[in-house]
């Protein structure tokens, strides 16, 4: 498999990797089950520091996305990936609801709201 | 990291050299992860490396490698450990198939395969005078060497140091591979590349032959921000590093904790975090411990 990193550069290392494996458990490019790379073997393909890929690795284990098996290695969990989904749609709309209040205090209309956000999105 | 266990362990190193002093440092180089050392030119760097490889002798203070004292076995501990100086150690008459035959004679643990496979896959000619190498290749011939030693405890010298960002990128990609045992160690010296701040797990500041810390070094960047505000105020001058003034606003470093509320930040980078810390003049600080060890 192929391991990214995702984010913006100027946050730490192990959180891009950690949006990074999230990305690709959401997107189905890592199903339930399937193995990740051993720490050192990911560490050596990013160029990034062997604690930095266990901290990364830890994490998304204490959150349920991944689970380690003693001697076998780190696996993607089953609840992960549907759980995942549902949560990016929750932090999505939470946004969302900021920005509805702040085009609110400014009179944008929904209407203006979504042609700036499509705009962005087909400059993007 | 898995193991706690201490691939080397310098207990109360002190080596005075008349004009330059390494001052009673302790540092504990975790087993089975890559730590750089950071400093300025003159900070004690290279004679740390040379004390640890006993080309300097201690006054004070032992190694440890891996429960063996230092000067007690010095036979089994050096097998264990490779070293990269940063100026070459051979004459540069030599011709690599003539070094190999005295690595061969030296270290039991000498892996000749391996070798061939590394010089081939560098293109790195047999029977060409090192005179006739380029820097990175001679840098490249050095770190081949010691990986082929058999040994577990690697130590580098400003491995990257002068070489291009193409032979830099073959270097870390070396160290990479040599980490892929748990067993193994690194300790490098740097000149703050950031390929290879990149890959290290601890970073360890010494200044004017003190240590000043050693801390893993997500951790360490993460407790720090470099900060971009438009102008300073008192309050804020109080808590700053390596201030820069610019047409554009301010700059600075600070504690995590101490960014002015509504600033625009950024984690520094080993680079950022140095030149500022170096700026403050980290070893004039009244308590000579601003990092709260």
């Amino acid at each position: 498999m192929k391991i990214i990193l995702s984010g913006p550069a100027d946050r730490p290392i192990y959180e891009r990797l950690k949006n990074g494996i999230k990305a690709q458990i959401v997107s189905g490019e890592l199903s339930a089950g399937s193995m990740l790379p051993s720490i050192r073997v990911a560490a050596k393909e990013l160029g990034v520091g062997i604690i930095t890929v266990k901290r990364a690795y830890d994490d998304l284990c204490g959150e349920g996305y991944l689970y380690a098996e003693q001697g076998r290695g780190v696996f993607v969990s089953n609840a992960g990936s549907a759980a995942l989904a549902q949560k990016n749609l929750q932090e999505f709309a939470d946004k969302m609801l900021a920005l509805k209040q702040v085009a609110t205090a400014l009179n944008i209309t929904p209407e203006q709201a979504e042609k700036i956000f499509r705009e962005i999105w087909r400059k993007d | 990291m898995e193991k706690c266990e201490y691939g080397l362990d310098k207990e109360g190193l002190t080596v005075d050299l008349g004009n330059f002093r390494l001052d009673n440092i302790t540092l504990k180089v975790p087993r089975g992860c890559i730590t750089g050392l950071i400093g300025r030119n003159g900070a004690g760097k290279t004679t740390l490396i040379k004390t640890i490889m006993r080309l300097n002798a201690a006054c004070a203070g032992r190694i440890l490698y891996e429960g063996l004292y230092f000067p007690e076995h010095e036979e089994e501990v050096l097998n264990k450990i490779a070293c990269v100086f940063d100026s070459p150690v051979y004459g540069k008459n030599a011709r690599p198939k003539q070094i190999v035959k005295y690595y061969r004679r030296a270290y039991k643990n000498f892996d000749e395969e391996k070798y061939n496979a590394l010089m081939a896959r560098f293109s790195l000619p047999h029977d060409l005078k090192l005179s006739r190498y380029s820097f990175g290749m001679n840098k490249k011939y050095c770190l081949i060497l010691a990986l082929c030693q058999g040994a577990d405890i690697l130590l580098l010298d400003e491995p990257t140091a002068g070489i291009d960002p193409f032979d830099r990128s073959a270097v870390v990609e070396l160290i990479q591979e040599f980490m892929q045992s748990e067993n193994h160690t690194v300790l490098f010296s740097t000149h703050i590349t950031e390929d290879l701040d990149r890959i290290a797990d601890y970073i360890a500041m010494i200044d004017g032959g003190k240590l000043k810390f050693m801390e893993e070094k997500d951790e360490l960047l993460n407790s720090y921000r470099l900060v971009q505000v438009s102008a300073i105020t008192d309050e804020v001058r109080a808590v700053a590093m390596g201030i820069k003034s610019t047409p554009f606003g301010v700059t600075f470093l600070c504690k995590a904790e101490d960014v002015p509320e509504g600033a625009s930040t950024k984690i520094p980078t080993v680079e950022e975090l140095f030149v500022a810390l170096t700026e403050q003049g980290v070893a004039a600080a009244p308590d000579g411990n601003p990092f709260g060890m």
